[in-house]
């Protein structure tokens, strides 16, 4: 079965900068969301084993999204694709449950690595 | 269609540019105050020169004092950085930085100065590195800068551009913000470009798009 994958950006360039950047003999099937809303309804409709999740967005933003999902138990893998580049802002969004952070812009070989380490592909 | 509007995707794809040129700003932002700093969603606009100043006013606060400074640039792009502090920031400032006591006009607008040229220096610099990374830019894609002025100080957004005293017709507006929350500072950084290079920046867009 297609292990289900959400992209969370506000961007449309910047979800299919990461799409493209996935690698192309994974079994996913992709989710989009636009904003932290979007995504933890997409998350609750089981939509995230992994979510790869933007941290600048309206309505609200990643560090909103990690909150929320912890309060439910957070059952996804997430990847924080950021510009954001603070050292802060990394450890920030380790400490709420992110399993990495990946900076902007992505390329394939970051986008591996990360799925490498963590077993995923 | 007008000659300066840009396409939902143009738009869309040159947000995503400057959030990721913005991200370096905001990190030697974070470095030189040793704060960490909340970056905005960029906003865009194609505006007419005579509407800017209750443009500005909008995306900065249209009751609120701010002090600027302004940097032009050119080379590979052409246009103005200009960097709005709100009040009361600009005391943090002094304070953020490590200075004790008062520090005098003088002393604030070389703490501004400097300030403003982290932000530009990275944001366009950020910019102008996406660029050679994904078009084939003819010939080396570089920026010069001029020096930094201290523009206004205390001064309503409205205020500080006269649309008289400016060449174009059309202005490209870019602008993102940078804010540190317990300390009540914030800067907006608008980056504005002549309806010529509005032309510039849609092919580079448009390659941009295409690689992906």
């Amino acid at each position: 079965m297609s292990l289900p994958i959400l992209v969370v950006d506000d961007s449309a360039m910047a979800r299919k900068m990461l799409i493209k950047s996935l690698p192309p003999d994974w079994d996913v099937e992709i989710s989009q969301a636009e904003n932290g809303v979007q995504a933890i309804e997409a998350y609750r409709a089981g939509k995230a084993a992994v979510m790869f999740l933007d941290l600048t967005m309206p309505v609200l933003d990643g560090f909103g999204v990690l909150e929320a999902l912890r309060k439910e138990d957070l059952n996804s893998m997430v990847i924080v694709v950021s510009a954001d580049i603070q050292p802060v802002a990394q450890e920030r969004v380790m400490s709420m449950g992110a399993i990495a952070f990946v900076k902007k812009p992505v390329s394939s070989e970051l986008i591996s690595n990360v799925l490498k380490q963590y077993g995923v592909i | 269609m007008s000659l300066t509007a840009l396409s939902n995707d143009q738009r869309d794809a040159l947000q995503e540019l400057t959030n990721i040129a913005m991200g370096q700003a905001g990190a030697s932002l974070a470095t030189l105050l040793d704060e960490f700093v909340d970056l905005s969603v960029p906003r865009i606009r194609v505006v007419e020169v005579v509407d800017l100043p209750p443009v500005l006013a909008d995306l900065v606060g249209k009751t609120n004092l701010v002090s600027a400074v302004r940097q032009s640039f050119q080379g590979y792009l052409r246009g103005e950085a200009i960097i709005i502090f709100g009040e009361p920031g600009c005391q943090a400032l002094a304070d953020l930085m490590g200075f004790e006591g008062e520090l005098g006009e003088s002393g604030e607008n070389e703490l501004l100065l400097d300030v403003a040229n982290v932000l530009s220096g990275a944001c366009l610099g950020g910019m102008m590195e996406q660029i050679r990374n994904f078009t084939e830019t003819n010939g080396p894609a570089e920026l010069s800068f001029s020096m930094p002025l201290v523009m206004a100080r205390q001064v309503m957004a409205e205020q500080l551009i006269d649309p008289q005293k400016v060449q174009w017709s059309h202005a490209l507006l870019l602008e993102v913000n940078f804010t540190i929350k317990n300390r009540d500072f914030i800067a907006h950084l608008t980056m504005l470009m002549p309806e010529d290079g509005i032309e510039k920046i849609r092919g580079i867009i448009d390659e941009f798009i295409a690689a992906f």
